[in-house]
């Protein structure tokens, strides 16, 4: 039971980063029908940013101001990092390339992947670099679940997550803004006639997916430690399962497909073996894809003959 | 009705004068691609062919093998653009096909089993075996279109992968039988052999050869007979169909063709090519380990085939071409510099397209250096103090640009991000503001590849790798020698 | 003898939507009893199929927007299934066939949308068509043995006297022109020659005139004419254009909602209450 409810804890907190981040290429494809696969790098350098911010703050074990003024600015620090690369990719890479086929973004988006991956490489090497959470928040400290005790971080993840998730919901169906979002998804060109600026839209979808990308990388820093160049790539496919789980373009779709992936994986870890871990992943999504080719969630597109 | 009675069908005066309307090649590649024209794709296959059996007599023996990673890349990329370029599906689970072709080989021709199978033997049993894999791959994927296509196709590969990587440890099989190798790969792959002629000497008809030539030349009977095939294939009724198939599914199906099955056939068509192109792969380095199946390998493929213009049998070589051996370039320092600098210029053209505006980049780029060199030699000396690339070019440079001697690594990586808005700043200006800030972003760009680039092959390698393709995207979608394409939304 | 197409109170909805209902034709038959009630008693009004049997007709299908016609053309092609209701081709059913299959029995179609191969040369789009009529395998091409040969200058032979029906317009170098180059109108003449590459017998028109100036509409009313008479197709047709309507049908069918409102010679649709109440709405009728 304690081994269970510890695995479902797990689960959780990787789900809910892994939900974060599909959140981020659902809405983009949602939006343009295109898979951004530099997502997974936009939420690396998201990771390294809260790192850098930690490492001007003095580092976990010699921080000059308070551990949650810490925390708030490095969260701030990858979002800035995160979007600004975002948007860049969005005005440089995606932006000259709409009216083109339907391949070129794709390709496109890979080169800027293998870009910024290799940009990485250059700028923080090979080596990974490690947060020392347990310096920042005692390994002791947190909140009693069941028989067992979740640590503050894990519970940090998880709530923030959840909260992020709610607002972006509530933003998406309540404001004009979000209103224009899904007009542009619907069909861009008469929102564009219904005096919806497109670029505008776009641009704040790429903003918001990739500040949560940013903040999804922190928190994969404070939880599991490690972050390194390649990191980017894993998270990236997780996430992107996760989404077309989900049904990509379907927000609710991304946060369930994020937390089933993120459960399947801790209980694949913690009953079989870490070596199947990515094999059932990929296999459980080909066996939705088979069922439901759109995804749990997702709409079937129409053809119009 | 106002149409007058003399009206015939079909009297069109545009038709009429189109000789005059007929557009040539402009610009200073014209001439080249005039002649181009002009050869039939015979002509054209004969000089290519011809031009690559030279190729190991006018370089160094390590070289040759460089010319076998061109071919072999040519072949692969040939293969994929079957199923991409002309069936227009998007198979990124290619490369497993690729590894599946070169696993198969290696098993079978190493100490991994103890059965050796002769080679005329196993080369058709994996060539039908890929084919087959890549049809029964098909199957599940008949459903979905596009995108999903990519993502069903994508997870094939990282599982193809990950089976490799683990296959000692699946349920159901012994643990003494460790076909793949795990993580470890296969070492010591025999070579090819043909009736007991060996395919990794250096003898020929009493002559001796340049070393690795046998390989080479394996693959190159290989390529030629492959462009044939493919050349013909192109031609006919499966070739149209696959492109029908491409335009427009809907129509196709309308129009007669089962579009099942050929996208099965495209399927099986492209994995084929790759088994028999990965199981050349795996002779010629000896061994097969699981990186050299893995994502990158895959983007490799997709840039040559797109660089050189997707769907043209010649695009997709000189695609391979390019990007095969520019890394190999990048490895020697003087010629990488080389490299380098010959791509500034061409930017420069190609982007400013004025000798006044030329003139004064240049100009700003060295007086900038001049100034940025005295300002900080007399705050910091250790600026210009540091290591010099050993290359006459960079020696040259060295009087002019900064060379840290510490603190190298975090300089050049915020040296790096400013180049890199500096790019996009370039991108976004226009007149004289363009030469703005290209003047300090070119300045940057030396400065980051006289203290880091140059010493960092493989990475510069990716960088230009990614660059290429998304600069390509939004340049020249159609590739060197693609056809430019229209595609309705 | 019996007629090429037949359809038997064919209905299809979509999401609580009729889009055709109960809708009975006959094409390839002789004369047609037409029905004076148009919402009740379809069932027989194509009971009477034994008249002689002309060598080709035309029917044209008329209707407003929405009317259902393309849905028609959807469900006779076989992207659509029937909710019920039968589909018969020389007598046999082919509900369920794919329109890969249906396009084999002899059906052809154009587009109202336009669906050309944009990235082919014209001659290819022609040619890509003979698809299901040659044989040659995938290793017969790749080693040009000699009967591919002989069939692909067959092949090349057929998709150039398609082309040639349309004059000048799709000759020459407009052969080796992707087809993206092409107007409007010569898309839409591309389609039909495409069409009729695939050696139909019914041939399937969806708005053949659309964009096309009156010339070239008048040029198409001859065009259609001549598919019959020199080369045999029956024809449906799918046409706003009332001159065009005129110019080619044996027969017109006008659909409102789903459902046939009438069916007859020219004049008698053209002067049917019910289609000028369909058009311009209730109480038209009685000004003409």
């Amino acid at each position: 039971m304690e081994f269970f409810l510890q695995q479902t804890v797990n689960g959780l907190t990787l789900g809910s980063v892994y939900a974060l981040l599909a959140l981020g290429y659902s809405m983009v494809y949602g939006i343009l029908k295109l898979l951004n696969f530099a997502h997974g790098e936009v939420y690396m350098f998201g990771a390294f940013a809260g790192y850098g911010m930690l490492t001007i703050l003095g580092g976990s074990s010699a921080l000059v101001v308070p551990v949650w003024l810490a925390l708030v600015l490095m969260f701030l620090a990858a979002i800035l990092a995160s979007s600004a690369i975002g948007v860049a990719l969005e005005r440089f890479a995606y932006r000259p390339l709409r009216q083109s086929t339907r391949i070129a973004p794709l390709i496109s988006a890979i080169g800027a992947s293998f870009f910024l991956q290799a940009a990485a490489l250059l700028m923080f090497t090979a080596n990974s670099r490690t947060f020392n959470t347990p310096q920042l928040i005692a390994i002791d400290s947190g909140i009693p679940f069941g028989p067992i005790r979740v640590w503050m971080v894990r519970v940090l993840v998880i709530v923030t997550s959840f909260v992020l998730m709610v607002l972006l919901y509530l933003w998406v169906n309540r404001t004009k803004t979000g209103k224009a979002v899904r007009a542009v998804s619907f069909d861009r060109e008469a929102a564009a006639m219904m005096g919806i600026d497109v670029d505008k839209v776009i641009v704040v979808v790429f903003l918001i997916g990739s500040a949560l990308a940013g903040i999804g990388g922190v928190m994969v820093g404070l939880v599991f430690g490690r972050i390194f160049h390649i990191m980017g790539f894993v998270a990236g496919l997780k996430a992107f399962t996760a989404a077309v789980l989900g049904g990509i373009g379907s927000i609710p779709g991304a946060m369930l497909g994020g937390l089933m992936i993120g459960l399947a994986e801790a209980f694949t870890t913690g009953y079989i073996s870490s070596t199947f871990q990515n094999l059932i992943v990929f296999g459980l999504l080909i066996v939705v894809l088979l069922i439901r080719p759109s995804g749990l969630l997702g709409r079937p597109e129409l053809v119009k003959v | 009705m106002t149409a007058p009675d003399e009206t015939g069908i079909g009297v069109d005066e545009w038709v009429e004068q189109s000789e005059g309307r007929r557009e040539g090649h402009t610009g200073f590649t014209a001439p080249a691609r005039r002649l181009f024209d002009k050869l039939t794709p015979g002509s054209r296959l004969t000089l290519f062919l011809l031009a690559a059996a030279t190729y190991p007599f006018l370089v160094r023996g390590s070289d040759v093998r460089i010319g076998i990673t061109i071919l072999l890349l040519a072949m692969v990329a040939l293969g994929l653009n079957v199923v991409v370029g002309w069936a227009g599906l998007l198979d990124l689970g290619y490369v497993a096909f690729y590894g599946f072709g070169a696993y198969f080989y290696a098993i079978v021709a190493s100490d991994q089993l103890p059965a050796h199978w002769p080679t005329w033997i196993a080369i058709p049993i994996i060539v039908a075996a890929s084919a087959l894999l890549g049809a029964l791959l098909s199957l599940p994927s008949r459903r979905l279109v596009g995108d999903y296509l990519a993502i069903m196709t994508l997870f094939f590969a990282q599982i193809f992968v990950e089976l490799v990587r683990n296959f000692e440890r699946l349920p159901f099989v012994p643990d003494d039988l460790n076909l793949t190798g795990g993580p470890n790969g296969i070492p010591g792959v025999k070579p090819f052999e043909f009736f007991g002629f060996e395919f990794n000497g250096q003898e020929l008809l009493g002559g001796t050869l340049p070393t690795f030539s046998r390989q080479y030349y394996l693959v190159l009977v290989f390529l030629g007979l492959l462009i044939v095939g493919l050349h013909n294939l192109n031609d006919s009724r499966t070739g149209r169909a696959w492109r029908a198939l491409r335009e427009d599914t809907l129509a196709a199906e309308h129009m007669t063709m089962p579009v099942n099955r050929l996208k099965l056939l495209a399927f099986a068509v492209g994995a084929g090519i790759a088994g028999l192109s990965g199981a050349l792969f795996a002779t010629v380095q000896n061994g097969v380990f699981p990186n050299n199946f893995n994502l990158f390998v895959l983007i490799i493929m997709y840039a040559a085939v797109i660089l050189g213009g997707s769907g043209s049998i010649p695009g997709v070589v000189l695609g391979a071409v390019a990007i095969a051996y520019v890394p190999e370039l990048l490895r020697d320092p003087t010629k990488a510099g080389l490299l380098f600098y010959v791509g500034i210029a061409v930017v420069l053209f190609v982007l400013v397209r004025r000798w006044d505006k030329i003139a004064a980049t240049v100009g700003g780029v060295f007086v900038l250096g001049l100034v940025v060199r005295f300002f900080s030699s007399r705050i910091w000396d250790e600026s210009i103090l540091g290591e010099v690339n050993d290359t006459s070019l960079s020696r040259l440079l060295d009087d002019w640009v900064l060379n840290f001697e510490s603190q190298r690594d975090v300089i050049t990586s915020y040296a790096f991000v400013l180049a890199i808005v500096g790019v996009l700043l370039v991108v976004l200006a226009t007149g004289w503001w363009k030469i703005a800030a290209l003047i300090p972003t070119l300045y940057l760009a030396i400065l980051v590849w006289e203290n880091k680039l140059v010493f960092q092959p493989s990475i510069t390698r990716q960088l230009l790798f990614g660059a290429v393709l998304v600069v390509m995207m939004a340049v020249r979608p159609q590739g060197l020698l693609g056809t430019r394409r229209v595609e309705i939304m | 003898m019996k007629p090429i197409l037949e359809l038997r109170s064919l209905s299809k909805a979509f999401g609580g939507l009729q889009v055709i209902q109960d809708l009975d034709l006959v094409v390839g038959a002789g004369q047609i009893v037409t029905d004076d009630d148009p919402v009740v008693g379809q069932g027989e009004a194509v009971a009477d199929l034994d008249f002689s049997l002309k060598p080709g007709e035309i029917v044209s299908v008329i209707g407003p927007n929405g009317a259902g016609k393309t849905t028609l053309f959807n469900l006779i092609t076989g992207i659509y299934e029937p909710d019920s209701g039968d589909i018969l081709m020389d007598g046999r059913s082919i509900i369920g066939l794919s329109p890969e299959q249906v396009s084999n029995l002899g059906v052809a179609r154009t587009f109202q949308t336009l669906r050309v191969f944009l990235n082919m040369t014209v001659k290819e789009n022609v040619m890509a068509a003979a698809y299901g009529n040659t044989k040659v395998g995938m290793w017969g091409s790749v080693f040009r043995t000699p009967s591919a040969r002989r069939e692909e200058k067959q092949i090349s032979d057929l998709a150039e006297s398609k082309l040639s029906f349309f004059g000048e317009r799709l000759m020459g170098y407009r052969w080796d022109q992707p087809a993206y180059s092409l107007s409007y109108a010569n898309r839409r003449r591309l389609e039909i020659a495409r069409a009729m590459a695939t050696n139909p017998r019914l041939l399937m028109l969806d708005e053949p005139a659309a964009g096309m100036n009156p010339a070239e509409t008048h040029e198409i009313t001859e065009l259609i004419g001549q598919l019959r008479d020199d080369v045999g197709y029956s024809i449906l047709v799918i046409e706003h254009d009332m001159h065009v309507v005129e110019g080619i049908s044996d027969r017109v069918i006008a659909l409102d909602h789903g459902v046939k409102i009438a069916e007859g010679s020219f004049e008698e649709v053209a002067t049917n209450p019910h289609v000028i109440e369909a058009y311009l709405g209730a109480g038209a009728a009685g000004t003409k």
